[in-house]
């Protein structure tokens, strides 16, 4: 029973972060910005849910599985924002800057 | 708790769709490309989910290969997209 | 390449080969674990003659042995990364200034250069978007976020063993 509560804390943090993520990206200004909710929020969501489905498997062959799966989360989303990141420098997509969008509210003004 | 683990999926799920939005309307290429990581992400995470819903520990295997599968599309599109002359060539 | 140094590199190889597919194939039949030791033997002899070397040289066991507390002290960061991000997400006013920094590590070769910027794309409000030889650029959420790099890059030193020089 208890570890099906520890398992279900996990979950409900792990869709928190997911939330997070999803505001993240919906809210931030420009791809740049947007590759930082994307990879941290998402990594820990669902490395959280993760831990919650070990927990809740307990001592098993899936414990192995998963565990295996997390390292990939933890490698690959990492390595994913670092090669959206480069592309989007390399094709030199304009990063937003906080003065310039006042200075351009300046001239709307 | 197969009922609280199904809501969760549904929850995860209903955030994949708004990340959807992302991928239709992004501006530029790499913010599509973003948003379909994200919705990769949130599926692998729902296909563990399911192996706990269903019991049948061979899904576990299939989201092995998801999550392999997400990264090489990933940093093979990114790697695409950086390429020279990728606006002459589409 | 001497010969005790290219049976060792193959034995590490064979081993990590032979634990993941332990994991995969989730038995520990007899059939199952001789033809596994068989397979990756194969794989790690196959792989040291055709490609000259097995895996990458700093991968040494001592590596592998600090590897858990390195990957401990990784998902602190990303834990205080996450409450960082969410308090700026889920501010209001998004209290965001952006901006590209560049930096120069003093850490040497591909590998610990790569574990470095996965390290940095992790941890609180920077991700690296790009890295040439030893210059990477590191785009930043907010102009303090910029003072937890050099930590984060003595953490990848002393995983690789390496001393600060110059």
């Amino acid at each position: 029973m208890a570890q099906n509560i520890v398992a279900g804390v996990f979950c409900c943090i792990g869709t928190f972060f997911f939330l997070l993520g999803t505001t993240g990206l919906v809210r931030m200004p420009d791809v740049f910005t947007r590759l930082h909710p994307s990879t941290k929020c998402d990594t820990l969501g669902a490395c959280s849910v993760i831990i919650g489905m070990a927990v809740y498997s307990g001592w098993s062959w899936d414990l192995l599985k998963l565990v295996l799966i997390a390292c990939f989360v933890l490698l690959s989303s990492a390595t994913c924002g670092h090669a959206i990141g480069r592309s989007a420098l390399k094709r030199d997509i304009a990063y937003w800057r906080k003065d310039r969008k006042e200075v351009e509210d300046g001239h709307g003004a | 708790m197969d009922d609280f683990l199904t809501v969760i999926a549904l929850i995860i799920s209903l955030n994949a769709v708004i990340c959807l939005y992302r991928a239709v309307i992004g501006p530029t290429t790499q913010d599509r490309l973003l948003g379909v990581n994200i919705v990769g992400t949130k599926t692998l995470v729902v296909v563990i989910l399911i192996t706990f819903i269903q019991a049948e520990s061979f899904f576990l295997d299939v989201a092995i290969v998801y999550a392999l599968l997400l990264f090489v599309v990933t940093v093979a599109v990114s790697r695409y997209l950086e390429a020279e002359g990728w606006e002459e060539m589409k | 390449m001497s010969g005790g140094y290219a049976f060792s590199k193959k034995l590490l190889l064979c081993i990590l080969l032979f634990a993941f597919w332990v994991a995969l194939t989730a038995t520990l039949a007899l059939y199952d674990l001789v033809l596994g030791a068989i397979c990756s033997a194969f794989v790690a002899v196959i792989t040291v003659s055709l490609l000259g070397r097995a895996l990458d040289p700093r991968i040494t066991p001592m590596v592998l042995l600090r590897l858990p507390v390195f990957m401990v002290r990784l998902v602190w960061e990303i834990i205080k990364a996450n409450y960082d991000v969410a308090k700026i997400i889920l501010n209001p006013r998004l209290p965001i200034d952006p901006r590209i920094v560049e930096y120069r590590t003093y850490l040497a070769g591909d590998l610990p250069r790569t574990v470095f910027s996965d390290s940095i794309t992790l941890t609180p409000g920077t991700v690296t978007v790009d890295l040439e030889e030893d210059l990477l650029k590191v785009h930043c959420l907010c102009p303090y976020h910029e003072e937890g790099l050099s930590g984060l890059e003595e953490m990848v030193a002393w995983l690789f063993g390496e001393k600060r020089h110059g």
